[in-house]
């Protein structure tokens, strides 16, 4: 296989891996809102959520395989999971292998959900706030062809879409705090205020 | 007897007589016999608000509202909208420095059950709840009451005893009438007054049960009885909750304007609390002067309010204890208003902060304007309630309030004083 030939398969799976990743995460944020989607059932949204997911994984084994067997830059195996040890972008690198190892474990507990409990994997489960802007800025930083142009334009709309989500999600759930809560919530808040000299 | 079906049976006790509602019941529940043997069966009453006007009898819940204004409201709601009216026995008693509507539901629960079917009758009422504080002790003896009179097929309106989580909100009118429709039991915005649109939507009276057992005992023994005691624009007697250093609470039925410093030791304490948690504090020089009377109350901005009175020891900080009551009145908000959910919270934190000596110079000023911001605004009167209790400190407690800016208290390390249930004490605020 030439060279360019994985060089271009790894930044492929690379634009696509964003845009699945973001139909994911949106998904996901779907999941647990109280409105529910009218033409998809839960299940369905469920469903979908999932099996991205796992041609996420996939779609990640090849990216991730094509760029270390690519000639063209060095990376080593090592620096795809330990952060900022590779010498090809350090930076942009070591937030790609930040946000492979998150998902690695956000993976792994997902498989292992009925085993660990729901609270384990949800606290897990919720690193993938933090996964996705590291991948995010990961394939920005790196991929120059991401900076401008249609992919630009897709990556915009990819990003908006998720922030879009998540902060409707954010509000819902501050909309529906229970009162009493929300009593405590202003007193903590009044105290971290407070009127002391 | 053969009168007695129409009136009474037995001799009317002296109308100047008291305790009459706590009359002999200080040993537990009394019976429905010992109940008829004492106070006689109760006949049919002419006309029931009319006998309350004429009785001059005010609500004893805490707003003093005639209640022969409220029987008329609800009994013309329904006749106009030709809808069968609901009554409601009120003793939620979410006020926890009052224990009065326990005592009286729990000894003497026949008085009270005698007054509701009175109501029921005055407003054609066809559904009668007994809505009452989850207390086992209290759940017992008005569920025996109730069972006791269903034998004796007593109450031609069956009455439903409904239970409700103890919460200083809880009763409240609007409150109540949610709960029996199975919601929570909180304030509703609802701009419909409870007398023509509240349970069901049907017009519903509300009424406390302290309330009803004075108008069991007007519909037995007349007007004038009931007005032998009490003053000319509050007849009757009061049940009042007294707080005082190094005894329980306990609850005494005194005539309306009596003389406080004849039911308190005064003279000791820099201050007193009338009402309630939404009353004043009034000052010793005050409060020696004063009677338990509207108009007095009035004058000094307190009110009987649910009766409560409460002699702040003579070694306990005003300033502290009414910070630790701002903090459960602000975490006892349903937190539905904006006022009340900002407001009060802001508040307890700036008292608390003043009541630990670290305040900045312009709490008061900030207090103040925080206070105004809150009256007025709320789905009930929880925020204004609040807040006047809020000023009332800040006056009664001057002198204090001013040793506390200065950063010093002049009765440090005092034991909370009043009940705050959830509020532990104020060393644990900050």
């Amino acid at each position: 296989m030439s060279s360019s030939v994985l060089w271009y398969l790894s930044r492929s799976t690379g634009m696509v891996l964003l845009v699945l990743l973001s139909f994911t995460a949106v998904l996901g944020i779907l999941i647990h809102s109280r409105a529910r989607v009218q033409w998809l059932p839960s299940f369905a949204v469920t469903g979908l959520h999932r099996n991205a997911s796992l041609l996420a994984v996939v779609l990640l084994v090849i990216h991730v395989a094509t760029a270390v067997l690519d000639p063209f830059v060095s990376i080593s195996w090592l620096s795809v999971v330990v952060p900022f040890t590779s010498h090809y972008e350090p930076v942009w690198m070591g937030l790609g292998a930040l946000s492979l190892d998150i998902m690695l474990a956000v993976v792994v507990t997902s498989l292992l959900r009925e085993r660990i409990g729901h609270r384990t994997w949800r606290a897990v489960h919720v690193l993938n706030y933090a996964m996705y802007p590291l991948a995010v800025v990961h394939g920005i930083g790196a991929a120059s062809d991401l900076q401008s142009g249609v992919l630009l334009l897709i990556s915009v709309v990819c990003v908006a879409a998720v922030a879009g989500a998540a902060g409707w999600r954010l509000v819902d759930a501050l909309r529906h705090v229970p009162p009493r809560r929300r009593v405590v919530v202003q007193l903590a808040a009044a105290e971290a205020v407070g009127t002391r000299r | 007897m053969s009168a007695g079906l129409l009136t009474s049976s037995a001799v009317p006790p002296r109308a100047d007589e008291l305790p009459r509602l706590l009359a002999g019941a200080a040993t537990g529940p009394v019976g429905l016999a010992a109940h008829h043997e004492r106070f006689g069966m109760l006949g049919l009453v002419d006309d029931p608000i009319e006998l309350a006007a004429a009785a001059g009898l005010l609500g004893r819940g805490g707003g003093a509202f005639p209640l022969a204004r409220k029987l008329a409201a609800v009994q013309s709601a329904a006749s106009r909208r030709g809808s069968a009216a609901v009554v409601v026995a009120n003793a939620a008693e979410g006020e926890p420095a009052s224990i009065k509507d326990r005592v009286l539901l729990s000894q003497a629960p026949h008085l009270v059950l005698d007054g509701l079917r009175v109501a029921a009758a005055a407003t054609g009422a066809t559904t009668a709840y007994l809505f009452v504080r989850s207390d086992t002790v209290l759940v017992r003896a008005a569920a025996q009451a109730l069972t006791e009179r269903s034998a004796r097929r007593l109450d031609p309106v069956p009455v439903t005893l409904v239970q409700v989580a103890p919460r200083f909100i809880a009763g409240e009118e609007s409150a109540v009438v949610h709960r029996l429709a199975g919601g929570d039991a909180i304030p509703t915005y609802t701009p419909d007054l409870v007398s023509e649109r509240g349970v069901g939507g049907r017009p519903t009276l509300v009424s406390n049960v302290e309330t009803l057992a004075h108008l069991a005992l007007a519909a037995r023994f007349g007007a004038t009885w009931f007005r032998a005691v009490g003053t000319a624009t509050a007849p009757g007697s009061m049940l009042v909750t007294v707080h005082r250093d190094g005894s329980p609470a306990g609850v005494r039925e005194v005539a309306i304007g009596t003389r406080l410093s004849s039911l308190l030791p005064v003279t000791d304490s820099e201050a007193v609390l009338i009402g309630g948690y939404h009353g004043a504090w009034v000052s010793r020089s005050a409060a020696a002067q004063l009677r338990l009377d509207d108009d007095e109350l009035a004058a000094v901005g307190a009110s009987r309010g649910a009766g409560v009175l409460a002699v702040l020891p003579p070694d306990r900080c005003g300033v502290v204890e009414t910070a630790r009551l701002l903090r459960y009145l602000a975490l006892e908000s349903a937190g539905q208003c904006g006022p009340c959910l900002n407001g009060l919270p802001r508040i307890a934190v700036a008292m608390a902060d003043l009541a630990s000596g670290r305040a900045r110079p312009d709490v008061l000023g900030n207090l103040r304007r925080w206070a105004g911001l809150v009256v007025g605004r709320g789905a009930c009167h929880h925020p204004d309630g609040s807040v006047r209790l809020l000023a009332s400190a800040l006056t009664a407690f001057g002198p204090e309030v001013e040793q506390h800016l200065a950063g010093r208290c002049s009765r440090p390390g005092g034991r909370p004083f009043l009940p705050t249930p959830g509020v532990s004490d104020l060393g644990a605020l900050r």
